[in-house]
């Protein structure tokens, strides 16, 4: 199983490093080398789902000893959970390689850059340690650069700094708080282990707990994001190129509510909940402020920026809740948030790319010229809003289901997110889509080709599979789900 | 029957480093005033002279298995793991800065030897102040270094900012020099000694609470005049206008050859001379670590210099290394770890600017950079790799370095200097990204001329850059050898 692992980590790193030394003027190869590359991980996440120990909770997999002096080892593990982001991340990297034009895919840095960050996205999900988590969340960050300074758009020197500046703040209180785990797990194991394993086994004051649960919650809150810390989030999409969206949105987000889930509350359930009611009222502000905000954008971009903070916050609502069923649908939610708003955000980049416009009012009528484009819109935008059938139906039902029981106020608010995201959706569709051709350049826009369809399409079929049978990702996510509901239950048992 | 070497302990080997350097130096000198030599066996000398170097540095290592920590010539030179290690630190910076000093000598006319000759002669000196047991050997070679840099700061005669830098670095630098050693004198008023061993034995046998207000002063001022060799803020106001007034080439040595003497030669004084009174200065020590990172991380933001720039982040190095040294043993080998990993960046990035010098006319603003790289890959990425080094993002040896020193700083208990460091790399990160935007991102509007790179400065920065990464991914050697080096004072 090791060596599975192994590949899946650094398959991605060996495939840039390819792209990288290969020479210029044979770039008609780079998307093959591409697909095939990330075909390996996609393949390997496939087979994983077969094997039995990748339904449980966590496990280690493997241990380097890294640094001997201090006792620092680097831990590799894996869950459900991560299985079914590793996936994600997978299946959205090879379909944006399919889906960019030819000015991206014969850029060496480019794809070069998307492999770096698949290779350290694959590290977030699959690390089992604090100190190898920082590293490859710190990772992301250059890929990132790279991706959305070079091939960025007209702002993206203020989108890219405000990207940066944010994440590396948030990653700072990550930092210290790794340091202090450690230097406690230090106190008590002799060595600095830093590992899932070590660390569920130490017991920490509840003064500690709470320190460190700040510490690593605010990180990773900034990353997710919640709200009032979401600014940097519509910028860096609207500045990123396509396939920086398809992979900020569908994966980089969920890396924060990955560590709020693998590390804040299980080893911090104490100033879990301490502090949960703050995160749930964040969240639910988040929902309804980011579907408002989104129903006001005129750049469909930005407004599809926006919903993903209100998605978002149905995420962390379902967290902070706290409980089996709305843990569950945080993690289905999750996923289904990374195929919609990669589906949507790949959209946008197809018409984008035709028009060289995303103002809405540029549009309208374009289901006359488009009719395939028009048709896979509408499905997104339906699994986006959370109509019965689709994905988004399962997540965002479980979440308000589960959150239900702990916050009755608070779900009620949440559930008029629903009610907006339908608005901002249809009326966006209803403006972009329906109506006569104003417009001339639209009356003779190309529909989606087979390369394009092909892209966009598993992520249709996913939806759809979700939708109408959630119990296959729900069966991945159930042990993870249960271990983190056991934990606050009796922590709260304890507590009164 | 011992004849009288055997009693004060003359030993050629231990300062043979020093007399290599020196003796390079005089056969460049010869050769310049009497025959007529061509460059190529002048480089020819140069580098076998710093080979030779190397050489007796191995040999040092060799009469150090035998005969493991001793001092020689009448207790004045001393052969222990910090002067070893400072050796074979100061021979690596001569080698990898060698052919960016003649590159820059052959563009300053008519010195073309001079800056070499001063740099060998600087290199013996901090070579033999790391070797120094007595403060006044310290004293000793610290201004035989110091002195040639001066003069190299201002070898550029025609250029009025290498005579301002001269200027600066000369008179405050000659100010350090009388503070430190008034502090000697001072010790060795109170004391009666000016060893390193023999004033921590004297501090132990009266008794840390009893010892004497002026040795205290005198410490105080040794320390003051060594951390101006570091640039610690207070004490850097020198830094950013030698760095930008100075010839290129030699920035880099110059930087980095008394950066590490000098935090070496700290180390020492923190762990071995001051090991028992060490508490009494740590008021001070954070007062100079908060002062670096605030004064360092501020300017360092609104710099438009290049040079500046990086002389303010050196500012900031020094004030991680320094809060290192001052958190007990452990913490000094993480400062020794973080050292070694910043002067590889820091010479990385100096041959950088010296490649790029020619096309930037000495005005290294930060616009003027704009689109430099865009053409050259090798020089994008070697640039990115050591300003993200400095950033201390992980992967590379800067987060290792950085990751260490926090942790031993929190288990030393001193949270307000986390949170202090932690919130400057914040900072860092804007001002060491700017520079990789503007020259490697961001078009330039006029058509920038290709550059070529010699083959040694391919070489040494493909080597530089390797270890950076190295390190970053396999710190063990580097923390072994770190470790190493204080094995004597766990």
């Amino acid at each position: 199983m090791s060596t599975l692992i192994y590949t899946l980590l650094l398959f991605p790193l060996f495939g840039s490093l390819i792209i990288f030394t290969m020479p210029k003027n044979r770039s008609e190869l780079f998307r093959p080398i591409a697909l095939f590359v990330s075909m390996i991980p996609f393949g390997l996440c496939l087979y994983l789902f077969t094997n039995t120990k990748s339904k449980g909770s966590y496990i280690d997999i493997d241990t380097i000893n890294w640094i001997q002096s201090y006792g620092i080892n680097l831990t590799f593990g894996i869950s459900g959970m991560s299985l079914l982001l590793l996936f994600l991340t997978a299946i959205l990297t090879l379909l944006s390689f399919f889906s960019v034009t030819e000015k991206y895919s014969q850029s060496k840095g480019f794809i070069g850059s998307i492999l770096v960050l698949h290779f350290a996205v694959n590290g977030v999900f699959l690390s089992g340690d604090l100190l190898s988590l920082f590293i490859f969340f710190e990772a992301l960050l250059i890929p990132m650069y790279f991706l959305m300074g070079i091939w960025g758009g007209e702002n993206k020197r203020y989108a890219t700094i405000k990207f940066i500046i944010y994440t590396v703040f948030g990653s700072v209180f990550i930092f210290i708080g790794t340091v202090y785990a450690g230097v406690i797990s230090y106190s008590s194991t002799g060595r600095l282990a830093l590992d899932f394993i070590t660390l569920s086994s130490i017991s920490f004051t509840a003064e500690q707990s709470k320190t460190l649960f700040l510490l690593f919650t605010f990180g990773f809150l900034i990353k997710v994001p919640i709200f009032p810390l979401h600014t940097w989030l519509p910028d860096a999409h609207v500045e990123a190129p396509t396939a920086g969206s398809i992979l900020l949105a569908g994966v980089l987000l969920k890396v924060g509510a990955y560590g709020i889930l693998r590390v804040s509350i299980p080893f911090f359930t104490e100033g879990f909940i301490e502090y949960k009611f703050i995160i749930a009222v964040l969240s639910v502000i988040g929902i309804i402020y980011g579907a408002i905000v989104a129903i006001a954008q005129i750049d469909i971009k930005r407004l599809i920026a926006y919903s993903s903070v209100s998605h978002m916050g149905f995420v962390m609502l379902g967290i902070s809740a706290g409980n089996y069923l709305s843990l569950e649908g945080a993690i289905i939610q999750m996923v289904n948030h990374g195929l919609t708003t990669g589906a949507l955000f790949m959209l946008v980049g197809f018409i984008y790319e035709r028009r060289h416009t995303r103002r809405i009012s540029d549009f309208g009528g374009l289901k006359i010229s488009m009719p395939k484009y028009a048709a896979i819109f509408l499905f997104c935008s339906f699994a986006s809003i959370g109509l019965p059938g689709l994905n988004g139906f399962v997540g965002e039902f479980m979440i308000l289901m589960g959150s239900y029981s702990t916050y009755k106020l608070l779900s009620g608010f949440a559930a008029f997110g629903v009610v907006l995201a339908a608005i901002y959706m249809l009326w966006a569709y209803q403006r972009m889509f329906t109506g006569e051709i104003s417009i001339s350049e639209n009356q003779e826009l190309k529909d989606l080709d087979t390369k394009e369809m092909i892209s966009v399409v598993p992520l249709a079929v996913l939806m759809l599979f979700i939708g109408i049978y959630p119990s296959f990702v729900e069966s991945y996510v159930a042990q993870d789900a249960l271990v983190i509901s056991n934990l606050i239950e009796l922590f709260n048992g304890g507590l009164n | 029957m011992s004849t009288i070497g055997d009693i004060i302990g003359f030993n050629l080997i231990v300062i043979g480093p020093t007399l290599v350097l020196v003796a390079t130096a005089l056969l460049l000198l010869f050769c310049t005033i009497t025959i007529e030599t061509s460059v190529f066996i002048k480089q020819s000398i140069t580098l076998m002279g710093i080979l030779a170097t190397i050489f007796t540095v191995f040999l040092k290592f060799g009469l150090f298995f035998t005969d493991g920590v001793s001092s020689y010539f009448s207790e004045k030179i001393l052969l222990d793991e910090f002067s070893l290690f400072g050796n074979v630190l100061i021979s690596l910076i001569l080698l990898f800065n060698f052919t960016s000093i003649w590159n820059t000598s052959a563009e300053v006319k008519d010195k073309t030897t001079e800056a070499i000759i001063l740099t060998l002669m600087s290199a013996s000196g901090f070579m033999l102040m790391i070797d120094a047991e007595n403060f006044m050997m310290l004293f000793i070679g610290l201004e035989i270094g110091s002195i040639s840099l001066y003069a190299l700061a201002g070898i550029n005669r025609g250029d009025l900012l290498s005579n301002e830098a001269a200027l600066k670095y000369f008179l405050l630098g000659s100010l350090a020099s009388c503070v430190l050693v008034y502090g000697v004198a001072l010790i060795y008023i109170s004391l009666s000694i000016s060893g390193f061993y023999d004033t921590a034995i004297a501090i132990s046998y009266i008794g840390p609470p009893n010892v004497p207000l002026t040795t205290f002063i005198g410490f105080l001022l040794l320390v003051v005049g060594l951390l101006f060799k570091v640039a610690a803020a207070p004490f850097q106001s020198w830094a950013p206008d030698v760095y930008q007034g100075s010839p290129t080439g030699y920035v880099g040595y110059m930087a980095s050859v008394a950066k590490v003497a000098s935090f070496l030669v700290l180390c020492r004084l923190c762990v071995v001379s001051l090991r028992f009174v060490i508490d009494n200065f740590d008021l001070f020590f954070v007062v100079v670590v908060i002062a670096s990172i605030f004064i360092g991380s501020f300017f360092a933001t609104v710099q438009s210099d290049l040079k500046r720039l990086i002389a303010y982040s050196g500012v900031i190095q020094s004030g991680f290394i320094l809060s290192g040294i001052v958190s007990g043993v452990n913490g000094t080998s993480a400062s020794i770890f973080y050292m070694t990993a910043y002067v590889i960046q820091l010479i990385g990035i100096f041959i950088i600017f010296t490649v790029i010098s020619g096309r930037l006319s000495s005005n290294f603003s930060i616009e003027n950079i704009s689109g430099l790289f865009v053409e050259n890959k090798f020089l994008t990425i070697c640039f990115s790799i050591f300003m993200l080094g400095l950033a201390g993002i992980p992967l590379t040896s800067g987060f290792i370095s950085k990751f260490i020193l926090i942790t031993n700083l929190w288990s030393y208990e001193s949270y307000l200097l986390v949170v202090i460091l932690m919130l400057s790399t914040v900072a860092g990160f804007y001002f060491y990204l700017r520079p990789i935007w503007i020259a490697a991102i961001e078009k330039s509007e006029s058509p920038v001329e290709k550059i070529t790179l010699s083959r040694s400065h391919v070489l040494s920065l493909s080597v530089l850059a390797f270890a950076t990464i190295y390190f970053g991914l396999l710190p063990n050697s580097l923390i072994n050898i770190s470790r190493w080096v204080i094995q004597n004072y766990l």
